[in-house]
């Protein structure tokens, strides 16, 4: 499944909020990476986040 | 009143005072005397009368069926016709109704690439598939692999250029053609386009078509004829001398003679020859309008009406009448004016529009009438027809002003106008007033009068919105705001 842009801006936002409160990150950064976002979004590359989206059809 | 006028009406088409007050007095008027059947009539009037009276009428004689209806409510001869018509109608309805086929059979290689979509289970829009095969034209051999291959590339570009789930596109349609709308200017020259027909331009008719007015300042026709009198001029300019609107004043003067008290009418020649017209015809005409009371006479060149209650009061209103008395054409077409287009083809474009009863005409080519009065076409044609009239319109206005909008966004503001079947403004009076949303709508105006009356009634708003949401505090519906995350344990994701 592709993910809209503003599916990928939530995934990866939800996931550096859990990062910045001290979540396990789940991939290898290096420590000079310190922003959660970027943290985020490389787990996002690497396809690794535990979250996906719920798609309603119709009408919301 | 009534009566007097309809007897008055009878005596002036010949028919002798007795014989109409009779017919009044059995419940007939002009109008259901066309209808009446013979042998009805002749039970109020003698079989001499009645045959008289068709004859000077001018209607066909014809025979009420001896039919058990007729027997039961002899009264009510117009009533037991139309039943009798209604019964004709529906026994000539037996073949079924086939809905014709609009849509163009996809050619042969529409058809392959069609078929080879169906197996690779790749969705594309007619257009993209047209446009394909179009490409493949002229391709020597065209192998399966190389349609699929190419239908991958052509869907993932597709793909590409669609708009995202969740995409506010109302804000940017709104704001695309919003933009352009500041650079138009206020007052545009009139007498530009077509042939001396004047035609509102730029954002006075913008606004005209997005507040869907009933009649647009400066409607217009575009009338297109059969093939085969399309290059004829003379006979184009003979149907647009009869669509144009006539009336009394154009084509004679009408003075009031105060000294006898009655009204003179001295027909132009010069007039009355340009429009086809002779004196007969204008004297039919003004024979027929049931509103001028009075005796019509005719003295040498000129008509003259002597009113019986001649104050001077009443004779002026009678002038008013006379003057604007239809003589030829169709109401609410003003001019008529014969154009060359390139082709060679002759057009006639009109101020005004009617399309019902352009439509009526034999001569005209139905399919390629025009009128910018979209809520006639809604009227006329349906909503759909409405909805591209709207969208042609609006981008017609746009890009004689040299601006560019993609069509999308018109057609989105088009689909909005025409969603519930008929056209809507944008606006007070419509989309915006008849929002579902209490909150939306107190949002837009008068905040405390739309919470009031909610109140009142006990309103439920759904928060399904954008506008209800932001005053509730909460995440719009639209972009991020609308995604909704979900907990995807490791066996669950592949993506």
């Amino acid at each position: 499944m592709k993910y809209t842009r503003f599916e990928k801006a939530r995934i990866i936002g939800a996931r550096a909020l859990q990062i910045s409160m001290g979540a396990p990150v789940l991939v290898d950064a290096s420590d000079k990476i310190i922003d959660p976002v970027e943290i985020a979004t490389t787990e996002y590359d690497e396809k690794v986040i535990p979250i996906t989206v719920h798609r309603r059809t119709g009408a919301a | 009143m009534a009566r007097k006028d309809t007897v008055n009406a009878l005596i002036r088409r010949g028919i002798s005072a007795k014989v109409s007050e009779a017919l009044v007095d059995g419940g007939y008027n002009l109008q259901k005397l066309k209808t009446a059947p013979f042998n009805v009539i002749t039970r109020f009037i003698s079989v001499e009368d009645a045959e008289e009276l068709l004859r000077k009428l001018g209607i066909r004689k014809f025979m009420a069926e001896e039919t058990a209806e007729a027997k039961v409510e002899p009264e009510f001869p117009d009533l037991v016709a139309r039943m009798r018509d209604a019964k004709k109608k529906a026994k000539k309805r037996t073949k079924p109704i086939t809905i014709p086929d609009k849509v163009q059979k996809p050619t042969k290689l529409e058809q392959l690439v069609l078929d080879q979509m169906k197996e690779e289970s790749v969705f594309l829009p007619m257009s993209i598939v047209s446009g394909l095969a179009q490409r493949l034209r002229g391709v020597k051999r065209i192998t399966r692999p190389m349609v699929k291959k190419l239908l991958h590339r052509v869907n993932e570009k597709f793909a590409e250029h669609s708009i995202d789930a969740h995409e506010s596109i109302g804000i940017v349609a709104a704001q695309s053609v919003g933009e352009p709308g500041t650079q138009m200017t206020m007052r545009t020259f009139h007498y530009a386009g077509v042939a001396e027909l004047s035609v509102t331009q730029g954002l006075p008719r913008l606004i005209e078509i997005v507040d869907a007015r009933r009649e647009p300042s400066t409607p217009m026709m575009e009338i297109h004829l059969k093939s085969r009198i399309t290059k004829n001029v003379e006979e184009v300019k003979r149907i647009a001398r009869s669509i144009e609107l006539t009336r009394l004043h154009h084509v004679a003067d009408v003075e009031i003679d105060i000294n006898n008290m009655r009204i003179v009418i001295h027909p132009d020649r010069d007039k009355m020859s340009t429009k086809d017209l002779t004196f007969d015809t204008l004297k039919d005409s003004l024979m027929e309008e049931r509103r001028i009371s009075g005796d019509m006479e005719v003295e040498g060149k000129t008509i003259v009406i002597t009113s019986p209650e001649s104050t001077h009061k009443k004779l002026q209103q009678i002038m008013e009448i006379v003057r604007n008395t239809k003589i030829k054409g169709i109401d609410r077409v003003d001019r008529a004016v014969i154009k060359q287009l390139n082709t060679g083809e002759f057009v006639i474009f009109t101020e005004g529009s009617n399309l019902e009863d352009i439509l009526d005409m034999p001569e005209i080519d139905a399919q390629r009438v025009y009128t910018n009065n979209i809520v006639e076409v809604c009227n006329v044609l349906g909503v759909e027809a409405a909805r591209n009239t709207l969208i042609k319109e609006a981008r017609k206005t746009l890009e004689e002003q040299g601006l560019t909008v993609d069509v999308r966004h018109i057609m989105l503001i088009s689909d909005m106008m025409s969603n519930d079947g008929d056209i809507k403004a944008i606006g007070r009076h419509g989309i915006s007033g008849r929002k579902s949303s209490i909150l939306a709508r107190a949002a837009f105006e008068i905040t405390s009068t739309h919470l009031l009356r909610a109140g009142i009634i006990g309103e439920v708003d759904t928060l399904s919105g954008v506008a209800e949401n932001i005053i509730v505090g909460q995440p719009v519906t639209v972009g991020t705001g609308a995604v909704e995350l979900e907990y995807a344990p490791r066996s669950a994701r592949k993506r």
